[in-house]
């Protein structure tokens, strides 16, 4: 078997017998990062047993560990205030399963808007920030966990720096010192999407519904795997290792059809300044480059995202397409969303697709899930709480 | 600087040489310029260039001329159009980032507090203090129908008993209205001294100076509790 093509709908379903790492030759960075170490220059969070990492490949075949256990959140700001299901979702799954976390306050934004939005950062600012919040994962004995794409692309963007220019190390060490802690970085950088991944086998045995007339397409997040594409899983079953695997793989795993269509390599015309600045942009492209093609090449039931720009961008612009007498629609969330949904978590309560604006309702009854229960149960819940009731939380946070 | 009868700024070529100068001194300089075929690869796959005059291939192109004209031909809004996707760094056979050169450029105008960053940057400040006062972005409480009408009907989910809506979140940190998360004075206080450090606050001071101000209130604030 050279290639076998399974899906009617497209490559996603495509699986390969080669590895086709020939191509650029670089560094790795994983290698001189513990060169470092071994010189004293930097101090490492290794994955330990406890982390039960599992490996996974990337671009150029190299492995990389993605730890599934004890893990240190690090929330997105974006996702947080406009997005609630997707940090929500994942937590839900990791006490499903078991697992351990920690979700804290002690935690700042990687502040990557300041470098792609507008400009009013630096090398310097970035790195020290990165460190900073690397260290307190490093201080309680966890391995960190990035929810956010950009912070994904910065932080990796950020340790390949520390390791390459020692100028950028000591400056940085300085800044740490004076704030009391230490120059430290991960062994991997982590995408809460690479855990979804490495887990979808797990997640698939919660399935609780019936997915296989449900087709998705992929919207994967540029600054997951082309912000320095190399540490970006790769899986030679999926797309046969041309395409990077995250998402697409849960989707694939629960049963889902996952389509094609021609602009999957298109950004979601977010543009970190334009979505806010330049809005008129952002919506000719959310309709023109991505939604459109997805309904009409794909007919996509939902479209799956990694990211909070993307999950904002393409969700709140389809409604505007109107005035365009664009009639496309598509909800949009993010893969641990959907695998929540199949895998029976409450619509409003733990997806929260209550905060989205496209309407997700048709994809929730082709699902067969009663959204009108979870809503009146939700609306309840709403009520109690105005009365002064307790909330039922996920987590507790250590109060200090 | 200075302007013709026109309203135009006559830039003397001496500080366009030094804008050069600056960015090549950039230690990221040698990292994201590299040798270029002129492929267009870049151009081919850019996002913004279907709706903008952008082209990474332009931008690798300027740089490579060394050409202190050229390169500020670029300087006002031209290197705002890009969308810092970084699909240009993906593609280029040559390992160039036309999106790095591209963030290279636009801290060097905000730096310098250029008038064209000033007002790029004017109707992004509600994020840009969120960012940088509480290192946090985007709060609930900013999602309201009047900032974003063409986000149809249903975004006014957000303005009605918002507070309650927030507290059924089942993780704690995110039962605020204000922030993201409920961010840890102690995390605002480091990121603080962060930014005293690299010279963050600096450059907002540069580019806004009564955002700076709003800003440094917030942080005495903090600093003190």
């Amino acid at each position: 078997m050279a290639m076998e093509i399974s899906n009617r709908l497209g490559l996603a379903n495509v699986k390969s017998d080669y590895i086709h790492a020939a191509g650029r030759k670089l560094e790795d960075i994983h290698e001189q990062l513990l060169e470092l170490e071994a010189k004293g220059e930097v101090k490492v969070i290794h994955i330990k047993d406890e982390n039960k990492a599992i490996e996974a490949d990337t671009l150029f075949g190299w492995k990389k560990k993605i730890p599934t256990n004890r893990i240190w959140h690090h929330k997105s700001c974006g996702q947080c205030g406009n997005i609630p299901g997707y940090p929500v979702s994942l937590l839900w799954f990791m006490n499903q399963l078991g697992l351990e976390y920690v979700d804290e306050r002690n935690q700042t934004s990687c502040t990557a808007w300041n470098y792609h939005g507008s400009a009013t950062s630096n090398p310097v600012g970035l790195a020290a920030v990165a460190v900073r919040n690397w260290h307190r994962a490093y201080e309680l004995g966890l391995f960190p966990l990035f929810h956010c794409a950009t912070t994904f692309g910065d932080y990796k963007e950020m340790r390949n720096m520390l390791v390459e220019y020692k100028e950028l190390r000591d400056e940085v060490g300085r800044i740490m010192h004076k704030i009391g802690r230490e120059l430290v970085i991960p062994e991997y950088i982590v995408h809460y999407s690479e855990w979804v991944h490495v887990m979808r086998f797990e997640i698939a045995k919660l399935k609780k519904y019936d997915l296989s007339n449900i087709i998705a397409t992929v919207h994967p997040a540029c600054h997951t795997y082309k912000m320095i594409p190399e540490d970006c899983i790769y899986d030679k079953d999926i797309y046969a290792g041309k395409r990077t695997a995250v998402s697409t793989g849960v989707a694939l795993a629960l049963g889902a059809q996952v389509a094609d269509y021609s602009t999957w390599y298109d950004c979601c015309g977010f543009g970190f300044r334009h979505i806010l600045t330049e809005r008129e942009a952002s919506r000719s492209f959310v309709m023109d480059r991505k939604i459109r093609p997805m309904v009409r090449e794909a007919h996509s039931d939902v479209c799956i995202t990694q990211d909070t720009g993307c999950t904002t961008t393409l969700d709140k612009n389809q409604w505007i397409g109107k005035a365009m007498g664009y009639t496309e629609q598509v909800p949009v969330m993010a893969d641990v969303m959907f695998a929540a949904l199949a895998c029976g978590a409450d619509v409003f309560k733990i997806v929260q697709l209550q905060w989205h604006t496209t309407d997700w309702r048709p994809l929730c009854e082709k699902m067969g899930i009663d959204w009108k229960k979870s809503e009146e149960e939700y609306n309840a819940y709403l009520e109690e709480l105005k009365a002064g009731g307790k909330t039922v939380n996920l987590y507790e946070y250590p109060k200090s | 600087m200075e302007y013709d009868e026109n309203g135009v700024s006559i830039v003397p070529s001496e500080f366009k040489k030094e804008i050069f100068e600056e960015a090549g001194k950039d230690f990221r300089y040698q990292e994201y310029v590299r040798g270029c075929l002129n492929c267009g690869v870049c151009t081919g796959g850019c996002p913004p260039h279907r709706f903008f005059d952008f082209s990474p291939r332009i931008v690798l192109q300027n740089m490579k001329s060394k050409d202190p004209e050229l390169i500020w031909t670029m300087m006002d809004e031209y290197i705002w159009a890009c969308f810092q996707c970084f699909t240009c760094a993906m593609i280029c056979p040559f390992l160039n980032s036309p999106g790095g050169i591209i963030a290279i450029l636009r801290e060097i105008a905000v730096r310098r507090g250029f008038e064209s960053a000033k007002k790029v940057l004017k109707p992004y400040s509600r994020v840009l203090l969120k960012l940088t006062a509480y290192g946090n972005q985007l709060s609930p409480d900013m999602i309201q129908p009047d900032f974003f009408p063409d986000w149809g009907p249903t975004i006014g989910y957000a303005s009605t008993d918002l507070a309650v809506k927030r507290k059924a979140i089942p993780m704690p940190t995110l039962q605020v209205t204000n922030l993201s998360w409920d961010v840890a004075p102690e995390a605002m206080k480091e990121l603080y001294a962060i930014f005293d450090e690299a010279g963050v606050f600096k450059i907002i001071e540069a580019v806004d100076p009564s955002l700076y101000e709003i800003i440094q209130d917030i942080v005495d604030d903090v600093r003190s509790s």
